[in-house]
């Protein structure tokens, strides 16, 4: 499964992550030991530079102090050397001592006064020649890699001493510490490469994990989750987070497969049947037989091109796709309109209906779509009554909204379907409709900002309770 | 009278012509808006039909372009686009009334007479309408059958008056409720069928032979015998 990643980890991101951790973490560490070397060397600098310049001051007062006789030169190269044996820092052998510190006294009374490396003391004569008294001054010495730390002392009568320091004891004791960082340094960049690169494919493998689930999730087998970890970070809400989306399209995708499947079953039968009559006419043999098939077939169509129409409505209103053109309507007056029209066929069913306008109520309304919304709320009304029930239809407003209140005293809602009234092609097993009508009357009442709710009504029925907006009122 | 169809599914455009031929008026026909353009600016229409769905371009193009070219005969616009804002775009575009797909002949027929009445009103307008021994009195709204006065409600005078105004011509309901009611609804249930029931049982109960029929699948007819 993992595979793919695990053989070209160079096309991961967990690699690219860790190589770039890992190269700020060395570029980081790396410039943190730059500024302890420096710091160190300015520390070992300060301390050869005191010593130099307390020996120098030492060997002055010696040379000052000390006749210029037989005595003079030993007695300074003993000062010397014993000073040797002072120098800051450890080292190995006295011969070293030697070597890392020079003496030098020149003045016109004869030969210059040496100590330090054996033979080079012309060398010296040459390269201190420029040097000034003051404070202690870096000197290259020709063919000597490593330079000396020199002080300049006038002495009396006249001349001048030099004392000179080799920086070789510092310079290797840098080297060591740049050697140990480095050893440190290599081994802790390549384990936090390894720690890092580690912990990174971890975590990705687990977005690997999500990626393959994901991608065997097809039309067909939406039933596939993530396995959702315990803990909360970042890539379990992710999990989780998919998992609420697969959940909502499956839910989508069934109440669209069922929605295709009443569409398709309440086109067919139509469909059928007016086929069969067509085909009974062509079938018949004489003029005045064929009418009633015709007829029938007729009739048909005008049912199915308005199940197409109210379908066709419905999904816009559901879309927010219905441009209402909206303007003030009187609700109580329009309603009784409705009722006028629908009176003599509730009449026919025996029905009562009893309309109470109370007062004048103005909505701002889509006339055209209030008009078929309380079309399909009376079509409702006629379709699922038992003859002779009573029907009170009532019209207030009630603080800012216009209410219109649908009550009568049938078999009411069946009790299954009540949670889901509203939803599309749900209707009650009896029903001949389609199971739009609500649904549309939803989709308008909610497009104009109201909403609508069912109720039993006390002692048997049903209730449908229709609020909307009352139109502002305009200052005039 | 002399009508353009312009359509470009055939076989509608075929059946509207024979309707159409059936019903007294001369027809030409188009199927594109290019062959419709040339026959319009001819000038010898009484009226158009116009679909709004053209294989090279849009109806409501047509339209405006007939009426730039001063083209004034009346449009009655075919669309199987039904929503409210294409019919108050089409209507706005210089059409004179809408009618969607799929309707009732019947009511194309009805709708077309009245742009064409519009167009060419009458010389005055009688104040009452008599057919056969049925007589209505639109001042008074009183109704007699013979020398029966028929008891009527304003709604069922109101029914009577547009079946009378279109005697021997078939109505849809939905012609009836936005006549009637002036509603353009579309109930699923047989409301008008009531009232027409209603009307008919005072209408046709006592008289030797009915006047209102149904014509099964397409609406209802009110013919002297």
């Amino acid at each position: 499964m993992f595979s793919k990643m695990l053989s070209r980890p160079k096309n991961t991101a967990a690699w690219r992550l860790s190589i770039w951790t890992t190269i700020a973490f060395a570029v980081g560490s790396a410039i943190a030991f730059g500024i302890v070397y420096y710091m160190v060397s300015l520390g070992i600098r300060e301390r050869s530079d005191q010593w130099l310049v307390g020996e120098s001051e030492t060997l002055k007062e010696v040379s000052n102090a000390t006749p210029r006789d037989n005595l003079y030169q030993r007695v300074m190269e003993e000062t010397a050397g014993n000073a040797a044996h002072e120098i800051p820092g450890e080292r190995d052998s006295e011969n070293e001592n030697q070597d890392a510190v020079f003496f030098l006294q020149i003045d016109n009374l004869g030969e210059p006064l040496w100590y330090g490396p054996n033979n080079e003391r012309e060398l010296f004569v040459q390269a201190v020649h420029d040097l000034q008294p003051g404070s202690p001054q870096t000197l290259k010495i020709p063919g000597n890699p490593v330079p000396y730390r020199v002080v300049v002392q006038e002495v009396k009568p006249e001349g001048r001493i030099y004392l000179g320091l080799s920086d070789i004891g510092a310079v290797q004791l840098l080297h060591r510490l740049t050697r140990g960082f480095f050893i440190v340094w290599i081994g802790m960049v390549l384990l936090g490469f390894m720690i890092s690169f580690l912990s990174a494919r971890r975590t990705l493998l687990r977005v690997e994990s999500i990626t393959q689930t994901v991608s065997r999730i097809g039309s067909d087998d939406l039933s596939a989750r993530l396995t959702e970890s315990r803990n909360a970070d970042e890539i379990a809400r992710l999990s989780q987070t998919f998992n609420r989306m697969l959940d909502r399209i499956q839910a989508s995708v069934h109440q669209l497969r069922s929605v295709t499947d009443s569409l398709a079953h309440d086109m067919k039968s139509p469909v059928t049947s007016i086929r069969g009559k067509l085909e009974v006419a062509l079938l018949e043999g004489s003029a005045a037989d064929w009418r009633e098939p015709v007829a029938e077939a007729v009739e048909g169509l005008d049912r199915l091109s308005q199940f197409i129409n109210t379908t066709l409505d419905l999904a816009e209103a559901e879309g927010g796709a219905l441009a209402l053109r909206k303007e003030p309507v009187d609700f109580g007056a329009l309603v009784e309109q409705f009722v006028d029209i629908y009176s003599p066929a509730l009449h026919e069913n025996h029905h009562q209906v009893h309309v109470h306008v109370h007062e004048p109520v103005t909505v701002d309304v889509d006339l055209g779509l209030t008009n078929r919304m309380l079309t399909n709320l009376l079509d409702n009304e006629m379709a699922h009554l038992p003859p002779g029930c009573r029907i009170d239809i009532e019209v207030v407003a009630r603080e800012n909204n216009a209410e219109l209140v649908i009550r009568d005293n049938g078999p009411g809602f069946p009790a299954e379907l009540k949670a889901h009234a509203f939803e599309r092609f749900v209707k009650g097993k009896e029903s001949k409709g389609h199971g739009l009508g609500l649904s549309f009357v939803e989709a308008v009442v909610q497009a104009h900002g109201g909403n609508v709710e069912i109720a039993d009504t006390p002692g048997g029925g049903a209730t449908i309770r229709i609020v909307l907006p009352l139109a502002p009122v305009s200052v005039s | 009278m002399r009508l353009l169809v312009v359509e470009d599914d055939l076989a509608i455009q075929e059946f509207l012509r024979r309707a159409l031929v059936e019903a007294g008026y001369q027809v030409d026909v188009a199927a594109d808006g290019r062959t419709a353009e040339a026959l319009a600016t001819e000038g010898i229409h009484d009226g158009l039909i116009i679909d709004l769905g053209l294989p090279d371009g849009d109806g409501l193009d047509l339209i405006a372009r007939c009426r730039a070219q001063g083209n004034s005969a009346p449009v009655l616009i075919l669309s199987a686009r039904r929503s409210v804002d294409d019919r108050v775009r089409g209507l706005e575009q210089g059409g004179d009334d809408y009618l969607t797909k799929p309707f009732a002949l019947s009511e194309l027929l009805a709708r077309l007479r009245n742009l064409l009445r519009r167009a060419n009103p009458p010389q005055h307008e009688s104040t009452r309408l008599r057919i056969g021994d049925l007589e209505l009195d639109l001042v008074r709204r009183e109704a007699k059958r013979g020398d029966h006065i028929l008891q009527l409600t304003p709604q069922e005078f109101a029914l009577l008056e547009y079946l009378c105004r279109n005697a021997g011509r078939v109505v849809t309901r939905t012609m009836i409720l936005d006549h009637v009611w002036k509603m353009r609804i579309d109930p699923a249930t047989n409301v008008v069928d009531v009232h027409i029931y209603r009307l008919r049982s005072k209408v046709d109960r006592d008289a030797p032979r009915p006047m209102i029929h149904t014509i099964r699948g397409v609406g209802y007819v009110l013919k002297d015998a």
